[in-house]
């Protein structure tokens, strides 16, 4: 096993390598450059652009660039944007990575689980009447068009009922006379949010062994109070206490995103799910489980879950990857300035500093997703084990 | 001998009947699957349709085509002069004047000699549906109805020529990686890696903004993007729970080929999770269309991505659902043609899947 992740990282590094030149060629492939725009001003002397240009080192020839920009990534600088110039690409990343993480990461949790919830009990109750409803309406709901949707729901909630903001993160009033700046509060938020679903793994996960049904809820109920109890005091009382009216602000926010990007994810991880059950129901241990007089609901969620659980959690990591990608339409119709946006700007713009280092971050979060993914099999199917295999 | 020959290819005509037979009345069991098959067939009617009116010249050019047709709808109205305060007989506030089939005095300065209590023939653009536009006009006057017509041909064209060159690389590559492990699965899956990092949205940007991007170009970007991609993975996870199943080690027992085993045993078995993605590309395709030509990057004259920019940009999206017939039938239309392409995949699902059949 070791010698196989290490094999993997290897390769991860050569693939990175190969990534890395070939998204600056790309770049460089757009006609024009970042300062092309400078020439339309007929104010300015003509050597200026010149100047710039040499200023940034774009005067020197591609391959000399390719080389030194790799070469410099490697030693961890990244340049300067040339659009924001003092800030580098990583500060620039930092202050909008927060806000995309805390949006997308409670839009893909609660996806997946109501995903993986309606998928199970589809794919066990098939064959009768809300079986095929509840599949229509999650097909219609995966592939709606995604931009038209999510505009009619911003018309319908924000315009017509009044009851969300149209856009935007926050409400700049509010935010006037704040002693901090929105990132402290995201980041806060993402550590909390990170706890306490962390509290609920680890109360169901404990729980997992009691083979009583009801004490096994009661006890369940009971952990989910004791957290709703515990972020009860903790937003009451010292620092969180201040920050909870901006907190709320936030929040207020980033419910109708994450209202209309649930209601569009979840169905993709419920219809793969079904599909996926469905054919583990088949298998010959189900048979066994059921003549040796297992119950039904144990058998569901033990026995055949945990097997069709293989393929959804495999798209479930590369949904993870795909967050920055996904949030480039979603930030831009609901004005969240996320990385989504950064992104989309700094490759119209040709920003390549900053479009390079969102990329080769969406990159290394993407190989080691699928390094993640590889080693789950081993862990969620005992039948594949990792060998000699690549 | 060439008698055996011509019997056998009678025999093998026959068989291929019979299976066809035997997996169509498969297939109509399956309720979601005739639903699907009922959408798509309607749509593909629709995109048949249009070039037919026009050849048949019950649709003149000039007046309904997509792109450059023109046509004006014209509505009498009377003239009239709203009150300078509410609330009146007529009116409660100012937002009731002018009424419908009213219109304001102030507002036909240009026209010389109106009075008020005349009636005046105005220019409706976006005009309402009526019996002549089955779906009303756009702003510039164009059928919105040919704009569906011609938006499906578009969607046909690039969702099934994109779906099916993904899904036939990601299926062949993915069981191969699965079926010889080895070097070759640790080049593909690298390979799959590489196509994975660069994000999809801002990949296409930029592939547009250096290469003039046709329907045919974008399906075969779009079909290799996806085929290269996370489905290569997912299919070869699959995959190599096919391998691990008795039967595939009974044929090799049997000393079925390794081409044998990897084509009749491995690739049916895999075929149904390929159908879903073939499906879930389909709308990612027409998905991708819609969101270019949304962003003004496509070479493309009309399609229903470019209805919805336009409804967008105009500003009637945000009107409500007053101008209801800009707004829903182009964004309808996608969800439907996707979902429909989607319910024929799982109909076809309980013919290729002996395992999923009804118990």
């Amino acid at each position: 096993m070791v010698e196989y992740i290490i094999r993997r990282t290897l390769q991860m590094i050569v693939v990175f390598f190969i990534f890395l030149v070939s998204s600056y060629l790309l770049f460089n492939a757009i006609p024009g450059n970042a300062f092309s725009n400078l020439l339309l001003n007929p104010n300015l002397p003509p050597d200026a652009y010149q100047k710039v240009l040499e200023t940034y080192g774009l005067d020197k020839p591609l391959g000399e660039r390719v080389q030194l920009y790799v070469v410099n990534f490697f030693k961890g600088d990244f340049g300067y944007s040339y659009k924001y110039f003092p800030k580098t690409p990583i500060e620039l990343i930092a202050e909008r990575l927060p806000r995309t993480l805390m949006l997308f990461s409670v839009v893909n949790i609660v996806a997946f689980y109501t995903g993986f919830f309606i998928g199970k009990i589809l794919a066990w109750r098939r064959g009768s009447k809300s079986e095929t409803w509840i599949t229509i309406t999650s097909v219609f709901s995966y592939t709606v068009f995604y931009p038209w949707f999510a505009l009619m729901m911003l018309w319908f909630f924000g315009y017509k009922m009044g009851w969300f903001p149209i856009g935007k993160f926050l409400y700049p009033e509010k935010w006037y006379d704040a002693p901090f700046d929105s990132d402290v509060i995201f980041s806060m938020m993402i550590k909390f949010t990170l706890v306490v679903s962390l509290l609920q793994f680890f109360a169901y996960t404990a729980t997992r062994g009691i083979e009583a049904l009801s004490s096994r809820r009661n006890i369940r109920f009971a952990s989910l109070i004791a957290i709703f109890i515990g972020s009860y005091f903790y937003w009451n009382t010292g620092e969180a206490l201040a920050r909870k009216p901006y907190a709320a602000d936030i929040a207020y926010h980033m419910i109708l995103p994450v209202m209309v990007v649930t209601i569009v994810a979840f169905a993709g991880t419920a219809l793969l799910t079904r599909t996926t059950m469905m054919e583990v129901l088949k298998e010959d241990y189900i048979l066994t489980a059921r003549a040796k007089g297992i119950s039904q609901k144990r058998i569901r969620d033990r026995h055949a879950a945990r097997t069709a659980l293989l393929p959804v959690v495999t798209s479930f990591i590369f949904t993870i990857v795909t967050i920055i990608d996904g949030s480039v339409l979603t930030e831009q119709i609901f004005s969240w300035p996320g990385m989504g946006q950064l992104l989309l700007q700094a490759v119209l713009e040709e920003d390549i500093p900053v479009a390079m280092a969102a990329f080769s971050f969406v990159g290394v979060f993407a190989l080691i997703a699928h390094l993640i993914a590889d080693i789950s099999y081993s862990y969620l199917d005992p039948r594949i084990r990792v060998k000699s295999q690549g | 001998m060439e008698i055996d020959n011509a019997k056998e290819k009678d025999l093998q005509k026959k068989l291929r009947r019979e299976s066809f037979k035997r997996n169509w009345k498969l297939f109509s069991q399956s309720k979601l699957g005739m639903i699907g098959l009922g959408i798509v067939s309607l749509f593909l009617i629709l995109a048949l349709l249009q070039p037919f009116l026009f050849l048949t010249g019950i649709w003149s050019e000039s007046i309904y085509h997509p792109v450059v047709g023109y046509d004006q709808i014209i509505e009498e109205k009377l003239v009239v002069e709203c009150p300078k305060e509410y609330p009146t007989p007529k009116y409660e506030t100012s937002f009731d004047c002018p009424a419908e089939g009213e219109v304001q005095k102030k507002m036909l300065y240009l026209a010389q000699g109106v009075e008020v209590g005349d009636m005046y023939d105005v220019y409706l653009q976006p005009a309402p549906p009526s019996s002549k536009h089955i779906l009303g006009t756009d702003s510039l006057g164009r059928d919105v109805f040919s704009q569906i017509m011609e938006g499906s041909q578009v969607a046909f064209v690039l969702g099934l020529l994109s779906a099916t060159l993904g899904v036939g690389i990601s299926t062949i590559l993915g069981t191969i990686a699965a079926f010889f492990g080895g070097r070759i699965d640790a080049y593909l899956m690298r390979q799959s890696d590489l196509v994975l990092m660069l994000p999809t949205l801002p990949l296409l940007f930029i592939i547009s903004a250096f290469a003039e991007l046709k329907i045919w170009h974008l399906a075969v970007v779009l079909g290799v993007l996806g085929g290269l991609g996370g489905s290569v993975i997912t299919i070869k996870s699959q995959a190599l729970q096919v391998k691990v199943k008795p039967f595939v080690d009974s044929a090799r027992i049997t000393g079925g080929s390794q081409r044998k085993i990897m084509f009749s045993h491995v690739l049916p078995n895999v075929a149904p999770l390929a159908l879903l993605f073939m499906v879930f590309s389909v709308t990612g395709a027409i998905a991708s269309e819609s969101v270019l030509s949304f962003l003004g990057l496509l070479n493309i004259d009309m399609s229903w991505g470019l209805m919805i920019y336009l409804s967008q940009t105009d500003g009637f999206i945000f009107s409500g659902l007053e101008y209801w017939w800009l707004i829903l039938p182009a964004g309808l239309s996608v969800t439907f043609l996707a979902g429909g392409f989607y319910l024929v995949g799982r109909g076809l699902d309980d013919v290729f899947n002996p395992r999923l059949r009804k118990r």
